[in-house]
C-alpha cells in the first residue's frame, strides 16, 4: 500500500475531522482564489476595455493625464499628420463635453456627449437598436445625429427617431450656447458607460456646431490604431517624435501605469489578504495534522518497531495534508467563483465606474497559482508533524503509551 | 545452538530532569532458536526496557546487544529497521493495528514494506489469518473486532515476514482470562512451529507456558 493510499484511508477513517478540515480549507481557499482573481482582474478588465475600442494608442495634450483630457488644437491637421506615419493605420478624433439634454416632454437630463470623426469609434459602443452614426466622410442629412446610451434611453423612454435638444453646458450654470435639435439614430451600449452617468454620442461636426465657445478644430483625445506589424508602442514612439508637444500612450503603457498607480490599492489588498489566507491554511492544516499525529504516536512507534521505514511513515503526512488541502481547494473553486461574482456585483455598484469594468475576472493562471500556493502550504504545514513522526523515540513512546 | 539475540551485560540509564534513572544494570540474556522465554517481575523492574533492547528499538547505555552476532548499537538505523522488519515480530499490549486498514491489510503492510510481491502477500496473509483462526475476518476493520481478535491479528502481522524471534510485551494485558488463554495458545503454536519467543508478562499462566522463565527486580535478572 502506497503512502498516498494510507493517507487517503486515514482521511476516510477520521471522516468528521477530514470533512471539517476540507470545509475550512474550502472557505479559506475560496477567499484566496478571489484575491488572486482580484489581483489581476481589474487590470485585465481595464485592458480589455481599452482594447475593445479597436485603437491601441491614445494621444492627449502634454498638460494632462491619459484620462483627464486637455484640448488639442488643430486636431484635423494633427489627424492628417498622424495618418501619414508608416506605423499608423487609422486615426479618430474624439471630443467630450457635458451637456443638458431636453426631451419632448421638456424634462432635462445632464449627459456626457461624445463627438467623434468615426462612426461608432470601433467598439466604444455597441449598437442595440436603430442605425449608427454616419462616417465623417459621408454627408449626413441630419445636422445632429445621436446615439443614445442604453441607460438613458431606458430612463427617459427614448427610441430611435425621437428628437431631443442638446445644450452644451460644462457647469450647472445657465449658458449662452444655443440649443441644438438632434435626432436619435440608434440606442447603444457604451463601453465606458455606467448606470448613473448618462451618455450620448454624435459626430464631431455636430458637436463642434453645438459648442461655439470652443474652436471647432479642437479634440480632447486622439485615438490611433497602429499597423499590426508596428504595434502600439512603436506607433506611440513615432507620434512622440513628430509631435513632442503631445503625449502618446499605447494601451499597454496605460495599463502598466494604472497597474502601478491607480490599481495598486487593489493589488496590495489582494497580496495582504492572500498572505493571510495562506497563513490561516497553514495554521489550520498544521494544527490538525499535529494533533492527529500526536494522537497516533503509539501507532507510529508500533509501525516503526515493526520495521516500517521512517520515510514511508513520514511520507504519509504530506500526502494526508495534500488530500485535505486538495479536496478543500477543489471545493474552493466553485465557492470562490460564486463569492467573486457576488463581490464583483457589489463593487461595480460604485458610482462612476464603467459598466464593463470588472474587479474579478476568471483566468486559468489564477487557478494554477491557487493550486500551487495551496500545494506548497500543504507541504509546509506537514513539516512539523513530519519532524515529529520521523524523530519519534520508539521505545520511549511505546513505554509512555502503555503507562498512559 | 547459535543465539538469535544475546544481551551482554547491558545497562540502560534514562537521563531525567531530577537525575539519571537506571532501568537496567548488567543484564545478560541469550535467546536461542528453540527458546520460549518469559520475563516477569514487578512494574518498573526493567522488563519492557530489556524487551525494547532485545527488539532493537532502543540502544543500551552499556554492554552490547548482538542480534545474530551483529552488534545492534553499531548498525545504522536503517539496518536496525530492516532487522525489525524481517527478523523480529513485535506484539504489543495495545495491539496498535492501523484503524483504517482491514485485518488483512494490517497483515500485508510489513510484507509490502519488505518488498513481497502482491500475490505472495495475499497468499501469506490468508495463511496467517487461518493460522490465528480469523480467516472469516479478513475484511473487517479493527473497530469491528474484539480485543482477542485484534491481538490475534497483531500476532499474524508480527509473523508476516517469517521472523526468527517474536517479542511480545504484555500480550494478554488488555484481555480477560479466557481470551488471554486463547492468545497464549496461539503463541504456543508459533513457538511450536519454530519461532523463538520472548514475552514480558505479569500473567502467571502465560509465563508458565514458557520453557524458560526469568524474574527481574530493580533492573536486574534474579539468579
Amino acid at each position: 500500500m502506497t503512502s498516498f493510499a494510507l493517507a487517503w484511508r486515514t482521511a476516510a477513517c477520521y471522516r468528521m475531522r477530514s470533512l471539517l478540515a476540507m470545509a475550512g480549507v474550502a472557505i479559506i481557499g475560496a477567499l484566496l482564489f478571489d484575491m488572486l482573481l482580484l489581483s489581476r482582474g481589474l487590470v485585465e478588465s481595464f485592458a480589455d476595455l481599452l482594447n475593445s475600442s479597436g485603437f491601441d494608442v491614445r494621444v492627449v495634450a502634454q498638460e494632462g493625464l491619459p484620462v483627464l483630457r486637455a484640448p488639442i488644437g488643430e486636431a484635423g491637421r494633427l489627424a492628417s499628420d498622424l495618418r501619414r506615419l508608416p506605423e499608423v493605420d487609422d486615426v479618430t478624433l474624439v471630443r467630450i463635453e457635458q451637456a443638458v439634454l431636453t426631451g419632448a416632454t421638456g424634462e432635462t437630463t445632464r449627459v456626457s456627449i461624445i463627438g467623434s470623426t468615426r462612426s461608432s469609434v470601433r467598439s466604444a459602443w455597441t449598437l442595440l437598436k436603430g442605425s449608427d452614426l454616419p462616417d465623417a466622410a459621408t454627408p449626413s442629412a441630419d445636422p445632429c445625429p445621436l446615439i443614445v446610451g442604453r441607460h438613458l434611453a431606458e430612463a427617459r423612454a427614448i427610441a430611435p427617431g425621437a428628437t431631443l435638444t442638446i445644450r452644451i453646458s460644462a457647469t450647472r450654470q445657465p449658458t449662452a450656447l444655443p440649443a441644438v435639435a438632434c435626432r436619435v439614430l440608434g440606442i447603444g451600449d457604451f463601453a465606458f458607460g455606467n448606470a448613473t452617468e448618462f451618455a450620448v454620442a454624435t459626430t464631431m461636426s455636430a458637436l463642434a456646431a453645438a459648442d461655439t465657445m470652443r474652436p471647432g478644430d479642437e479634440a480632447d483625445l486622439v485615438l490611433v490604431r497602429s499597423r499590426s506589424q508596428a504595434g502600439g508602442r512603436a506607433a506611440a514612439r513615432a507620434i512622440a517624435r513628430v509631435r513632442p508637444d503631445l503625449h502618446a500612450y499605447s494601451n499597454e503603457e496605460i495599463v502598466a501605469e494604472f497597474n502601478q498607480n491607480g490599481f495598486a490599492y487593489f493589488r496590495q489588498v489582494s497580496i495582504v489578504l492572500s498572505s493571510v489566507t495562506l497563513v490561516f491554511t497553514f495554521l489550520l492544516v498544521g494544527t490538525l495534522l499535529t494533533v492527529s499525529t500526536n494522537q497516533r504516536l503509539g501507532q507510529i512507534a508500533a509501525l516503526r518497531a515493526l520495521g516500517i521505514g521512517r520515510l514511508r511513515i513520514a511520507a504519509m503526512l504530506p500526502w494526508e495534508s495534500t488530500v485535505l488541502v486538495g479536496a478543500g481547494a477543489l471545493l474552493a473553486l466553485p465557492l470562490g467563483g460564486l463569492l467573486a461574482w457576488r463581490l464583483d456585483r457589489l463593487l461595480r455598484e460604485m458610482p462612476g465606474l464603467p459598466e464593463r469594468l470588472h474587479f474579478f475576472v476568471f483566468n486559468s493562471g489564477a487557478v494554477v497559482e491557487h493550486a500551487l500556493l495551496l500545494a506548497a502550504t500543504a507541504v509546509v504545514a506537514a513539516g512539523y508533524p513530519i519532524w515529529l513522526a520521523s524523530r519519534l523515540p520508539i521505545a520511549d513512546t511505546l513505554r509512555r503509551e502503555v503507562v498512559g | 545452538m547459535p543465539a538469535i539475540v544475546e544481551a551482554k551485560s547491558v545497562g540502560r540509564v534514562f537521563p531525567m530532569p531530577a537525575g539519571p534513572v537506571t532501568a537496567l544494570s548488567g543484564v545478560s540474556l541469550r535467546v536461542e532458536r528453540a527458546d520460549y522465554v518469559a520475563i516477569t517481575g514487578p512494574s518498573g523492574c526493567g522488563k519492557s526496557t530489556l524487551l525494547h533492547l532485545i527488539g532493537c528499538v532502543d540502544s543500551p547505555s552499556s554492554g552490547a546487544i548482538l542480534f545474530e552476532d551483529r552488534d545492534v548499537a553499531a548498525l545504522p538505523e536503517r539496518e536496525r529497521s530492516r532487522i525489525r522488519l524481517t527478523r523480529i515480530g513485535f506484539v504489543f499490549q495495545r495491539f496498535f493495528l492501523l484503524p483504517m486498514l482491514t485485518a488483512a491489510e494490517n497483515i500485508e503492510l510489513p510484507q509490502a514494506e519488505a518488498g513481497v510481491a502482491a500475490p505472495e502477500r495475499r497468499q501469506r496473509t490468508r495463511e496467517l489469518l487461518e493460522y490465528v483462526g480469523l480467516a472469516d475476518r479478513a475484511g473487517h476493520l479493527p473497530s469491528q473486532l474484539s480485543g482477542g481478535e485484534m491481538q490475534r491479528v497483531a500476532i499474524a502481522r508480527a509473523l508476516a515476514n517469517r521472523p526468527a524471534l517474536l517479542v511480545a510485551d504484555e500480550p494478554t494485558g488488555e484481555l480477560d482470562e479466557e481470551t488471554g488463554n486463547h492468545v497464549a495458545g496461539v503463541i504456543d503454536r508459533v513457538h511450536a512451529d519454530g519461532t523463538a519467543i520472548l514475552v514480558v508478562t505479569h500473567n502467571g499462566a502465560l509465563a508458565a507456558r514458557a520453557s524458560r522463565r526469568l524474574v527481574m527486580k530493580s533492573g536486574r535478572v534474579l539468579p
